[in-house]
């Protein structure tokens, strides 16, 4: 930390200060959109596809219209007729991404798929009058797997694309096929990881508010990017011609002018990145799709011309973990229907909707080769991905981009010679492909579970293998094969010998012995990782080039007239405690207490700008650093006008406990309120301490490592899987508040558990979700998680703002360390371990205790 | 997942309740603790146009012991209540053993004990202690009372004996035998969960084993006892080997089948690993009790 904290600090940074947002929400004081009730507001049920895949040949809504307090049925003919559809995002070479609109018109790709939307007066007659809805489908032969999409014959779910192929991109790093013609061995294992769902405990939900004298929509939504959510609104609800649009935006001064200084300041913040982007993907799309221009110009040209876009509010939201980082299909139906209804709506997702079309994840299969000598030298990699999206693309951020970060992190923090990744994205007639915290984290589980496979193909330990191969201090700075710079903030190593040192082999293996005479199967499993959180500063760039113009955070600070500090985030909390953290961060930079400190976040007339929101591990490191940033500079400005008033030196005045002095005399110190107040006083409109900062990253950032050491007691008389002990070794630099970083790290853990022994959006043969209520879809509970330990280790990043990401490595770890332990402990019997899902039938199966069925 | 509109009754005689059933008997579910009937309305599963709410209907929530040994659970008596009563402990250990399993907390602090029979979900436990310890079902309607051995009671899959303008008043588990044991053994996905397979089982010894009761959840489409394994026990030492001779008995006459949760063979492993389980700690318990 910087000297400064201490001559000013109280030093709330590295202290488990209380949340300040449990008052709120443990009193059962916390606003949710659910709380959120309009007058007159109608309540939405949306009508969803019983089919997997299917045309809809003919819609009957009169019953439904009808039905008691019912004010409206909007089908695709409605709502498609004043929305323009999602556009491509993010286009990558050898990528087509489908159109999709907000409503299914002519076909319905997955169960679940929306149709038609009903509005009443309250959710229950809407549903009544949902399932008066008369729609004729015709089935079609559904694509329910990869196998499926990869086969030549099968139905397509897009007719662009080839075939069901949406993504296919190959690239080589090295000479990966004379590194694997050199090395003694290649270890080939096809690895699997299954379907499964972010389960926030609030579901989706949104209330689009209408102002009834000016038309202005608010809207309330639980969301984890409140301006990516405004802006896509205002974009798709804007449907009207170009030429429309061009004599609009040309009648309109402000407009035009605001549109002019907001392109500039974002071009001047984002030079280096905008220089870099290339227009492959752009011409890959055109390629398969020869309208999507026209839509992007439609779309862009009618932002230029709407005059009132809407205002995103979203207050307290109970998790999201990636899916409410998307914009959701059902926002824009809502958003039409307020519009043309006039009247303001309301949806909140139910349980069953949110595990059919809440979004899904992680269906993966990995075909992996790892080149390497008989001493344990792994030298190649080589990775085969194919990706199942499911039948829409979860907007803005689709597997595709998604893919390109596994690529980057693949190697993980093992020196190779040579590396060479293809990556395939396929389109099936299943739920919709969302982020998922750490959504690349199949890299980490087939990466670890590789290494525990060749240490056993090589009769090596696990952790031999890692030593021997893992990238070590000595050799910093260096890079990562795909690009990234690796400096001393990689410290996997490090969090493996500090694990080493915490679990003690030894001890574990003479308990497994004495365990093995009681017939108990004991097993311990290691997964080590680093994740960009934020990333060095070519991270971004190494990924996608270009997609670094996405990484900057912007935060702006204001000293108020009453002497309160008021921070303005553009992250979005849904769980991860930023007003506590961002209290704490500003309160030592400003020389206050956290008391002082005031948390504005997802009000889009009063935060800044961001086009990510809450996602990546970011709110820590470049959120906090742009709430640092701002909050320093708002101090210069506050010492700056107290030095004229104390007619002092800039230079002799610090803060603490927020009386502004000259050093050494604080009984002739000000007050926050006397500084401000003096200069509100002559002009109450003045408002001269606010400072607005962009920060993206450059110059420090880094990584954020672990060493994860799971270990697991097996009843092969049941299948179950006990987990006695769970050891987390991390490493995300300085921590702002231990317990919410251990919170974080308990929290991916126990998802890990749930995505292993519990969890799995399955379909059956015919792409039927099974897995739509909690009877099936299961989670954890606090009676299945154990406790989990966790070590910290504080590495500093060479640059001055040394916080770093932890909200998703939890989650990234944790699935290979409890993979690598049910193989090892069931090595015995010969078990393989090549799926992520491990029920326990699995269990019996491996273990050679029963047949499959 | 509204549930849809329905006619809301809430008697408060029995002769009321039992009115209602006879004149909306077809189109009308008793509602309990509503810890099933609920969910299933909610997802729209069930749609009876009528609820009958029992809860305020007096003298049902008593749990009594007759002079013999019986033990009378009432209509409204809660899993809670139940659990904690040592009436039930003493005189319907099996009872006992059974609570804990049965969901989490808050289900037992509202569910019934009789609509859990009422219910009959195969993987419930409740169904197969019933079945287990030759409970008498005691049903009431305005023709009269019936009462229906558990054997007769559980027909199919969420299908009792019970008539549609029945109402299930009572249960009753007759007085528990001398020498005799009672243990649950079940396993679940996660704790509270419905079972993959369990068995409700009691066993007799006097110097051997003179009966035993294994009766199977989550199994078949109702509970279901294994009797050839029963008989397969009595007159044999209660040892391991016994155990397991009755449980290679249970895994080729059990016939479960596969779900998300367990395919049949992990379900047929399971029933013969409860067996051996529930054996074990039942002749373990033998005197222990009452
Ligand atoms: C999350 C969850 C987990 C659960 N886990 C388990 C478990 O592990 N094991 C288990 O056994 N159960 C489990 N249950 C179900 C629970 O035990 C229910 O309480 C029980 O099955 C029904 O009792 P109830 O009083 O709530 O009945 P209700 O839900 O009110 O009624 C259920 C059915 O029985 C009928 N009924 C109820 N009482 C009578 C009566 N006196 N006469 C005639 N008909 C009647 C109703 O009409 C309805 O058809 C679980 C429930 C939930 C929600």
């Amino acid at each position: 930390m910087s000297a400064d904290h201490q001559t000013s600090g109280l030093g709330f940074v590295g202290q488990s200060v209380k949340r300040v947002e449990d008052q709120r929400l443990l009193t059962g004081n916390g606003r949710y959109v659910a709380d959120i009730n309009p007058p007159g507001v109608l309540h939405a049920a949306f009508v969803r596809s019983p089919f997997p895949h299917a045309t809809i040949d003919r819609i009957n809504v009169s019953a439904a219209r009808r039905a008691p307090g019912v004010v409206a049925v909007m089908t695709a003919a409605e709502i498609n007729a004043i929305t323009n559809p999602f556009p491509p995002f993010l286009m990558l070479d050898g990528m087509y991404t489908p159109l999709f609109w907000a409503l299914s018109d002519d076909r319905v790709r997955h169960i679940g798929d929306p149709v038609a939307l009903v509005l009443a007066e309250s959710r229950h007659l809407a549903e009544d009058a949902a399932e008066l809805v008369e729609v004729d489908y015709t089935a079609l032969e559904p694509v329910a797997s990869i196998a499926d999409a990869l086969r030549p014959t099968s139905r397509q779910v897009w007719p662009k694309a080839d075939g069901n192929l949406l993504y296919d991109s190959s690239t080589e790093y090295g000479d990966v096929d004379a590194v694997f013609a050199a090395a003694d061995r290649v270890i080939t294992e096809r690895l699997s990881c299954q379907r499964q769902s972010n389960q926030p405990m609030e579901t989706r939900g949104t209330v689009i508010e209408v102002d009834p004298r000016t038309g202005h929509l608010t809207v309330h939504s639980a969301t984890q990017t409140s301006h990516v959510l405004r802006w896509v609104l205002a974009a798709l609800t804007e449907k009207r011609s170009m030429g429309s649009s061009i004599a609009a935006f040309a009648r309109n001064k402000d407009r035009r002018t605001a549109f002019i200084a907001g392109a500039r300041s974002f071009m001047a913040t984002n030079k280096d990145s905008l220089g870099n982007q290339d227009n492959s993907g752009a011409r890959s799309q055109f390629r398969k799709d020869r309208s999507f221009p026209i839509h992007m110009q439609r779309i862009g040209l009618g932002l230029l011309a709407k005059d009132d876009y809407p205002t995103v509010l979203a207050q307290d939201i109970g998790g999201g973990f990636g899916a409410k980082g998307s914009v959701h299909r059902e926002d824009v139906a809502l958003a039409a229907a307020a519009i043309a209804l006039g009247r303001s709506v309301k949806w909140i997702e139910d349980r069953v909707e949110n595990l059919t079309d809440g979004g899904h994840a992680r269906e993966e299969d990995l075909t992996v080769s790892i080149a390497v000598d008989h001493d344990g030298t792994m030298r190649g990699l080589k990775v085969d991905l194919i990706v199942d999206q499911g039948a829409y693309p979860g907007f803005p951020v689709g597997a595709g981009f998604t893919t390109q970060i596994m690529q980057v992190m693949f190697p993980g923090s093992y020196r190779f010679e040579a590396f060479g990744m293809r990556s395939r994205v396929v389109a099936t007639n299943k739920g919709k492909y969302v982020a998922y915290r750490g959504p690349w984290a199949n890299e980490t589980w087939a990466r670890e579970r590789m290494v525990d496979i060749v240490a056993r193909a090589l009769r090596m330990s696990p952790v031999e293998v890692r030593l021997r191969n893992m990238i070590g201090e000595s050799e910093m700075p260096t890079h990562m094969i795909t690009g990234p710079t690796i400096d001393e903030t990689m410290s996997v190593r490090k969090t493996l010998e500090r694990a080493l040192q915490v679990v003690d082999l030894d001890a574990f293996e003479r308990e497994r012995a004495e365990a093995a005479e009681q017939g108990r199967h004991l097993g311990i499993g290691f997964a080590c990782y680093h994740e960009a959180a934020p990333g060095p500063p070519d991270y971004m760039d190494s990924v996608n080039a270009g997609s670094d113009a996405l990484t900057a955070e912007v935060a702006r600070a204001t000293i108020e007239a009453d002497g309160s500090v008021v921070v303005y985030t553009s992250q979005m909390p849904h769980g991860q405690s930023h007003e506590t953290t961002y209290s704490q961060v500003a309160a030592d930079e400003l020389g206050v207490s956290i008391d002082d400190v005031k948390v504005v976040w997802g009000d889009t007339r009063r935060t800044p700008f961001s086009l990510i929101g809450t996602g990546g591990s970011r709110g820590g490191p470049l959120g906090g650093g742009a709430i640092k940033r701002s909050s320093r500079e708002v101090r210069r400005m506050l010492i700056e006008e107290a030095a004229r008033m104390l007619e002092a030196s800039v230079d002799d005045i610090e803060i603490v406990g927020g009386n502004i002095h000259v050093a050494g005399v604080p009984s002739r110190g000000l007050t926050f309120a006397e500084v401000a107040g003096a200069v509100t006083a002559t002009d109450p409109s003045a408002h001269p301490f606010d400072a607005t900062v962009t920060y993206n990253g450059k110059g420090d950032g880094g990584w954020s490592c672990a060493t994860h050491v799971c270990f697991v007691d097996i009843d092969l008389d049941t299948g179950k899987v006990a987990i006695p002990r769970y050891v987390v070794v991390e490493d995300c630099g300085p921590i702002i508040n231990p317990a919410i970083v251990d919170g974080q790290v308990r929290g991916g853990v126990a998802q890990g558990i749930g995505a292993v022994l519990y969890e799995s959006s399955i379909y059956d043969e015919s792409a039927n979700l099974q897995a739509t209520t909690y009877m099936d879809y299961l989670i954890p509970t606090t009676m299945e998680i154990p406790d989990i330990e966790i070590h910290h280790i504080e590495t500093l990043s060479p640059g001055e703002n040394d916080f770093r990401g932890v909200g998703e490595g939890g989650m990234i770890g944790a699935p290979a360390a409890i993979t690598n332990a049910i193989e090892d402990a069931l090595a015995g019997r010969g078990a393989r371990v090549t799926t992520q899902y491990l029920p326990p039938t699995t269990i019996l199966e491996l273990a050679g205790v029963i047949r499959p069925d | 997942m509204k549930i849809p509109a329905f006619s809301y009754h809430r008697p408060e005689s029995l002769d009321e309740a039992l009115g209602l059933l006879r004149d909306h008997g077809d189109d009308a579910k008793v509602l309990a603790g509503g810890q099933s009937l609920l969910p299933i309305m909610a997802l729209r599963l069930g749609r009876p146009e009528h609820l009958i709410d029992i809860g305020r209907l007096p003298g049902l929530a008593s749990i009594t012991v007759d002079g013999r040994g019986k033990v009378i659970i009432g209509a409204l008596v809660r899993h809670a209540a139940a659990e904690g009563s040592t009436d039930i402990a003493g005189h319907a250990p099996l009872v006992s053993e059974a609570l804990p399993h049965v969901g989490h907390t808050a289900i037992r602090t509202r569910g019934t004990v009789c609509g859990s029979i009422a219910h009959a979900d195969p993987a419930a436990e409740l169904p197969a202690v019933a079945l287990a310890t030759d409970a008498i079902m005691v049903a009431e309607s305005s023709d009269g009372v019936r009462h229906i051995r558990a054997s007769d009671f559980f027909e199919g899959y969420l299908q009792t004996a019970l008539r549609p303008d029945e109402l299930l008043t009572e249960v009753r588990f007759p007085p528990w035998p001398d020498n005799t044991g009672a243990a649950v053994s079940e396993v679940s996905r996660r704790h509270g969960d419905f079972a993959m397979m369990g068995v409700a089982c009691t066993i007799s010894v006097a110097d051997e084993i003179t009966a035993a009761a294994l009766s199977f959840f989550g199994a078949d489409s109702i509970p279901i006892r294994a009797t050839e394994a029963e008989q397969s026990l009595v007159g044999r030492q209660p040892d391991g080997d016994a155990f397991d001779d009755a449980a290679k008995i249970v895994m080729s006459t059990l016939q479960p089948g596969a779900d998300l949760h367990a395919s049949a063979a992990h379900r047929r492993h399971l029933a013969g690993v409860v067996t051996r389980r529930a054996l074990a700690e039942a002749t373990s318990r033998i005197g222990a009790m009452a």
